[in-house]
């Protein structure tokens, strides 16, 4: 009897929790990190890119996905999951297209994606979907970029920086610390892949970075990019390192001398 | 009253049509783009009855886009003009069919060929060298028979458009105006002025 | 099922005896004690909807009373859009009504003009998007809205033509929709049968940087030749202006008085007196008067024996 809380979706434990929206919130953090910030006039998306297995072929498996022509979405959790709900969005999209003529807005489409993921919990014979998504876009004749985040109960919000996925959380934190509003376009890449690397290891070949830097310009960097600005991080943390072990090196040295 | 021409040369295609909206005696303006470019290499003209044209190339625009965007390729100009007769051909089955003539002129970039195709209201699908929709066809064919080549260039299609569209100014008793025209080669679509 | 469906197909082309289907569900009915079938008020549209209206002006007794007879013109120019109807609603050949409001105030920002029914479901439309999107509707939105609508009624009979004006982020916008499913952008649009003599008014005194005094001159003078022209539109002429902050309404005219009198006294734009032909050319004369030296002939018209006149010599043949 006491079973049947997280068996049937639609039931409340006794203490008030949807157990099957908790346990996709769990694969939610399963999921590889995802972080997105904000910047004066660009808005980016980094991803946590498992490594690709020898013999597979690395342009099957993506995990930032154009929805329009100015709105980007990662996310993290079960990509099977994603795939079904990026499909819902850019039908929406392109249906919001021919049906007012104007694109979606991102608040627009945001909304869009929560309702299905809310719909998916209330539901009978239904299960939740195992993704929280970050959203970033620009709205038509708008210069301000705008970041939003979903989660599998439905609940969505706006943000200037944000991580989802696998140590999310140490990744927020690097990023409440470093944000400042109004970053230049390399500040804001910087960024993103200074934060992911907190948690990827394996540098900059298992990172992806979706850029946007207008209404519909919006692009993928190259390897060579990514490279070349995990490099000047490594540097600077060298160089902060050293730093460190002088002046440790100093004050051990003056504990010598004192004593 | 609407008229729309497509010409295929040595790796472009050529694509116009009036741009007139009218009802009843009224031209209500004349300036209406009767295309829509569907994707980086294809351009749809359309013409028929009123309200269907729209509706159904809004669909057409919209269902073509979504294919690019959901698998990172956009259909090459063969496929996508196959399911667009398909579109009006399953249409025509129904009460109220959409009544819509087009011809859609792309550039294949795979085969490194222009492509023209005519398609008309009851699912007609043709692959055709040059081609003409509505009144103009009654005129300009014979003229597109008599100079048109396979290996024109680019200045002696555009020269073939304007022996068309002035065929129509001397010989058909309606003024249809000035003519939108668009090019589709491997660099893409772009709008040209004659 | 089938019985309904053979009603729905112009041509019965199911013969009788595939019908069992439909036969066992009446063969029910009458066990419950219903109507074996009652007629279903969709299953011809067209007819249907002519029980009710009144397309031809044949059917006196219809209840919908459509306005075929009207002038609505409406301008997009440098400083808004000016909108101006008539108000004449004729029924055959009886002027039913000479008050009615063709214009119809969507919201503070939109409106819409009316040449035959259906415009109204419009104001519903745009209040609801408002509410779920905390943002006013675009013009070109709550145009697609009304020309989606009435494509999904094209071949039932539905005859309407309007212009939806408003003022959106994109500045002031101008579409005209029509029963057809006909959607267009545009600058300059006038709809209804005086839409002719409207254009011809119009179209000679439109530019896009045409002051607000001129433009509602314009406007007006436009509609005003349409009543003129056509029976079928006068009585009143409503004169609206859509700005960035919203739309105003500008003035009532009687179209008769115009003919006579313009507009009033100091209304901008107005050159003052009457817009009628006789009244503007009141003590004007195309009469030229014979200078010294020149002919007058006689009583009977040119005399005979006269040299012809240079004017009426034929040019010789190529």
């Amino acid at each position: 009897m006491s079973r049947s809380y997280d068996r049937a979706l639609t039931v409340f434990s006794p203490d008030g929790h949807l157990f099957q929206v908790d346990y996709a919130l769990e694969a939610v953090r399963k999921g590889t990190c995802a972080v997105g910030v904000r910047g004066k006039d660009v808005v980016v998306l980094g991803v946590e890119k498992k490594s690709v297995l020898q013999l597979q072929d690395p342009r099957t498996i993506r995990k930032t996905a154009m929805i329009d022509d100015h709105v980007c979405l990662a996310f993290a959790g079960l990509t099977a999951d994603a795939r079904i709900l990026i499909d819902k969005a850019r039908i929406e999209c392109q249906s919001h297209r021919l049906t007012v003529e104007d694109p979606v807005t991102v608040d627009y489409i945001t909304r869009h994606i929560a309702g299905i993921q809310q719909r998916y919990t209330q539901s009978g014979g239904v299960r939740p979907f195992g993704i929280s998504t970050l959203i970033i876009g620009f709205d038509a004749n708008e210069t301000r970029p705008r970041l939003y985040q979903t989660e599998p109960s439905g609940m969505y919000s706006a943000w200037k920086a944000n991580a989802i996925g696998r140590s999310s959380k140490t990744v927020r934190e690097f990023l409440e610390k470093n944000h400042k509003d109004d970053m230049t376009k390399d500040e804001t890449i910087k960024l993103a892949i200074k934060s992911l690397l907190e948690v990827v290891q394996t540098g900059a070949k298992n990172i992806e970075i979706a850029l946007m830097e207008g209404h519909g310009q919006v692009r993928n960097l190259e390897l060579a990019e990514i490279e070349k600005f995990v490099e000047e991080i490594t540097k600077e943390k060298e160089a902060e390192a050293e730093r460190r072990r002088n002046r440790l090196a100093a004050t051990a040295g003056a504990q010598a001398s004192m004593s | 009253m609407e008229c729309s021409f497509g010409i295929t040369g040595k790796g472009y295609t050529i694509i116009a049509s009036d741009s007139n909206a009218a009802r009843s005696i009224v031209k209500m303006k004349t300036d209406e783009d009767k295309q829509k470019v569907l994707s980086d290499h294809l351009v749809m003209t359309y013409s028929g009855e009123s309200g269907d044209t729209l509706q159904f190339s809004e669909y057409i625009e919209r269902n073509l886009r979504l294919y690019g965007i959901r698998n990172h390729v956009e259909l090459r100009p063969r496929a996508a003009a196959s399911w667009i007769r398909a579109q009006i051909a399953d249409s025509l089955r129904t009460r109220n069919a959409y009544q819509v003539n087009l011809l859609l002129g792309g550039f294949d970039l795979p085969t490194s060929e222009p492509a023209l195709y005519w398609v008309d209201y009851l699912g007609t699908l043709a692959t055709v060298p040059f081609a003409a929709h509505g009144y103009g066809a009654f005129f300009a064919l014979s003229t597109l028979d008599r100079y048109h080549r396979p290996d024109m260039s680019l200045e002696e299609g555009l020269d073939l458009l304007r022996r068309c569209i002035n065929e129509l100014k001397t010989r058909f008793i309606v003024d249809l105006g000035t003519f939108k025209v668009r090019v589709v080669d491997r660099e893409g679509v772009r709008e040209v002025k004659l | 099922m089938n019985s309904i469906l053979s009603r729905f197909s112009s041509t019965n082309a199911l013969p009788a005896n595939f019908d069992n289907e439909g036969g066992r569900q009446d063969f029910q009915d009458s066990i419950n004690g219903a109507p074996a079938q009652f007629d279903l008020p969709g299953t011809e549209p067209a007819r249907f909807l002519s029980q009710y209206t009144d397309v031809d002006s044949s059917n006196p007794a219809a209840r919908i009373k459509l306005q075929h007879g009207t002038t609505t013109l409406a301008f997009r120019y440098k400083g808004g859009i000016i909108v101006c109807v008539d108000s004449r609603a004729t029924a055959g050949s009886y002027i039913a009504s000479g008050t009615v409001k063709k214009v119809i105030e969507i919201n503070p920002y939109l409106l819409g003009t009316m040449a035959g029914g259906a415009a109204d479901c419009q104001y519903w439309e745009c209040r609801l998007h408002e509410l779920r999107n905390k943002e006013r509707i675009s013009v070109a939105a709550a145009s697609k809205y009304l020309s989606n609508i009435v494509y999904s009624y094209k071949g039932m009979g539905l005859s309407m033509g309007t212009m939806i004006c408003g003022w959106d982020k994109t500045g002031p916008a101008l579409f005209y929709v029509d029963s057809d499913g006909t959607r267009l952008k545009g600058d300059v649009f006038s709809v209804g049968s005086g839409s002719t003599f409207a254009y011809g008014v119009l179209d000679q005194g439109y530019h896009w940087d045409l002051t607000d005094a001129e433009a509602q001159e314009l406007g007006r003078r436009s509609i005003y030749a349409a009543t003129h022209r056509d029976a079928y539109s006068g009585n009143t002429i409503n004169l609206y202006h859509v700005k960035e902050e919203g739309w105003e309404f500008i003035a009532n005219y009687d179209a008769m008085n115009l003919h006579y009198d313009g507009p009033g006294d100091n209304v901008p734009g107005a050159p003052g007196g009457g817009y009628g032909w006789d009244v503007r050319t009141q003590g004007l004369s195309s009469k030229l008067e014979a200078t010294e030296g020149q002919q007058t002939s006689g009583q009977g018209g040119r005399f005979a024996d006269e040299q012809p006149l240079t004017a009426s010599v034929q040019p010789p043949q190529a």
